[in-house]
Formats: C-alpha cells, sequence, structure tokens
C-alpha cells in the first residue's frame, strides 16, 4: 500500500558540503605529507652530504699532512744538496787559491790539504825566496806555520812547510756552510 | 528561540573538528620539528661545504707547491734516491782523470737523516785543472757527492797524483722510504 505518489529519493550522506569539507581536507593532506616526504627526504640527503663532505675534508686533510711532509723532506734534501755543492765549490776555490798561492821558483812536489791546515812538500832556491813568496801569504792564512829545510846536492832546499788554523776557525767555518 | 540543528550537520561539525585536529597534531608534531631540523641541517652542509672548499684550495696550493718543488729539485731528488755504483761512476768521470780507483763503499754514520757512504778515491791528473773539472761535474752528476779532507797531491813524474775521501749522501731507506719513495716519481 503505498501512501505517497512520488518515489523516494535516494539519501547519500555526501552532500555538497560534505564534498567540499573532504576535498578541502584531502588537498591540505596531501600538500602536508609532500611537505613531510619533502622534508623527510632532504634531511636525509643532508646527513648522507654532510656525512661525505667532512669524510671528504679529513681525506683532505690527511693528504695536505702527506704533502707537506714530503715538501719538507725535499726541502730537506735541497738544503742537503746546497751544502755539499757549496762545500765542492769551496774546496775548488781553497785548491785554486792553493796553487795561485805557489810562486813559479818554488816547485811542489806534495801538497795535503786537511780539514784545518795545509802541509806542502817542495823545493826552493833559497829560504829567502821561501819566506817572502810562499810564508808570508801563508802566514796570513793560517795562524800556525812551521817549516823544515833539507838541503839538497844541487844547493837548492827541499822543504816541508805545515800550516794550521785555530780550531775555532774551522768550527765558524763548518756553521757557516 | 530553538535552534534547529540536523543530525547530519552535527556529523559534519565533528568530521571538520577531527580532521583540523590531525592537521593540528600532525603540524606541530611532525611537520614543524622536521623542518626546524631541515634548517639546521640545511646550515650544517653550508659550512661543512665551506670548510670543504677551504681545505680544497689549500689542497690544491700545496699539491701545486710540490709538484712545483718536485720538477725544481727533480735532479736532486733522483740523485738521493739512486744507489752508488762504482762502475758507471767510473765510466761517468774517467775523462777528468788519467786513471780513476774507487775503493770499497763504507757506510758511515748518519748525517741529517740521510745514509752517507764513504769511498776512497785515488787518481792521477795532468793538471789541476782537471780536478776543477771534476769538482764542477761532481755538482751536476747521477749522485749527491761531496769531496771530503784530507785531499793529497803528490808529482808523479809528468803527472799528479790525487787521493781523497768522498762521501756519497742517499736517501736513508729506512726513516724516510715512503717519503723518498713518493717524492721521487
Amino acid at each position: 500500500m503505498k501512501y505517497s505518489y512520488i518515489k523516494p529519493r535516494k539519501k547519500s550522506p555526501f552532500t555538497a558540503d560534505v564534498q567540499l569539507i573532504i576535498t578541502f581536507f584531502s588537498m591540505t593532506f596531501i600538500m602536508l605529507f609532500t611537505t613531510y616526504a619533502f622534508l623527510l627526504f632532504k634531511n636525509y640527503t643532508f646527513t648522507q652530504d654532510r656525512q661525505a663532505l667532512i669524510s671528504s675534508t679529513i681525506d683532505l686533510q690527511n693528504s695536505i699532512d702527506e704533502m707537506d711532509r714530503k715538501i719538507a723532506y725535499i726541502k730537506k734534501q735541497k738544503d742537503l744538496a746546497e751544502k755539499v755543492f757549496t762545500q765542492n765549490m769551496v774546496l775548488k776555490d781553497s785548491i785554486t787559491n792553493l796553487f795561485d798561492l805557489v810562486p813559479e821558483r818554488i816547485t811542489l812536489s806534495r801538497a795535503e790539504l786537511l780539514k784545518n791546515g795545509l802541509i806542502l812538500y817542495g823545493i826552493t832556491p833559497s829560504k829567502d825566496v821561501y819566506n817572502f813568496m810562499l810564508l808570508a801569504p801563508l802566514r796570513s792564512i793560517f795562524q800556525k806555520t812551521y817549516s823544515s829545510f833539507y838541503p839538497q846536492k844541487n844547493g837548492w832546499l827541499r822543504f816541508v812547510s805545515t800550516n794550521y788554523i785555530n780550531e775555532d776557525d774551522t768550527e765558524e767555518l763548518d756553521s757557516e756552510n | 528561540m530553538k535552534i534547529n540543528v540536523s543530525r547530519h550537520q552535527i556529523y559534519v561539525l565533528l568530521l571538520c573538528i577531527f580532521l583540523l585536529l590531525f592537521v593540528v597534531v600532525f603540524s606541530f608534531g611532525l611537520l614543524i620539528p622536521e623542518g626546524k631540523s631541515y634548517r639546521i641541517k640545511r646550515v650544517e652542509v653550508k659550512k661543512a661545504q665551506q670548510e670543504y672548499d677551504k681545505y680544497k684550495n689549500f689542497h690544491d696550493e700545496t699539491f701545486d707547491k710540490l709538484k712545483n718543488l718536485q720538477g725544481k729539485h727533480r735532479r736532486i731528488i733522483t740523485a738521493l734516491d739512486r744507489p752508488f755504483s762504482v762502475e758507471r761512476f767510473t765510466k761517468l768521470y774517467r775523462e777528468n782523470f788519467s786513471s780513476l780507483k774507487i775503493a770499497k763503499i763504507q757506510r758511515v754514520t748518519d748525517e741529517e737523516g740521510f745514509s752517507v757512504y764513504e769511498v776512497n778515491t785515488s787518481s792521477q791528473i795532468t793538471s789541476p785543472v782537471n780536478f776543477y773539472d771534476f769538482l764542477d761535474a761532481l755538482n751536476k752528476g747521477d749522485w749527491i757527492i761531496g769531496v771530503n779532507f784530507p785531499i793529497k797531491f803528490a808529482r808523479d813524474g809528468e803527472m799528479i797524483h790525487s787521493s781523497f775521501t768522498m762521501k756519497v749522501y742517499e736517501n736513508n731507506r729506512d726513516k724516510n722510504s715512503s717519503a723518498s719513495g713518493s717524492s721521487a716519481k
């Protein structure tokens, strides 16, 4: 038995108001979750990046320390080489000066260059020639000079000249080098 | 006055309040702390990046300096790395002498962290100039060698017999092995 001539309209809980609210909140949630996901992702990548940067910085530090050590060692090698080269050059000058020191009238038969002295063996026509032409310049260089003469059959003199400088001066020269 | 509110409207209102509460709790409970953490971490990364850039620049500068030094002093570095060879020495410097004899190599005490070997040399030269040339050549040679006192010259007919000691310097392989090995590359 019908009480109405019209059909009942279907009732839905999703009315226009509810749909509007759901749409609004859906969009809000999407934005919130997206932002949250973005933040989570960025925080993760920041952590990873920071760790990688710190690790790389430590590697760089170690590499710099290693290179500094090598630089210091190369400088040490250079200093040693320069010291040795200078010593060789000083030695060359010393020998040049020694041979320049000996006048033509005196003939050397043997020369010994010591760290703190010089021993010369040779022949001189006379003591005067020796004293004026060789002993004088030797005395200007060395603090202690000893000379011995041995006469030869031809009238010339064989001599041995022993010359030393003070140990203090030698040490000073060493420290300068 | 009677307010006529339907049950449906009450449900909708309750739903709105519930969703709004969720948004507020979510925002203050998770989103804002995460945002703060994001800002802090971003600053930390920036600082770490600046620190890294600083070290990188310094590293590059030090690397250039090292390469420059290695290039500039290559001969010295190689010379200190090269073991002394009597045969090669004789071959290289024979032209400065009429005859050259090298005695056995003896290791003496280390000097400034380097190994020092002593070599006794006896030779014959025609003129002192030969010896000067030898000293010049020694400074440009394959090893770091210093001629040491005593040096003896003795007339031997038309020749001059010379005898002297040389100090050959080498990298101390016990102490500086890593430094010398890599720096010679």
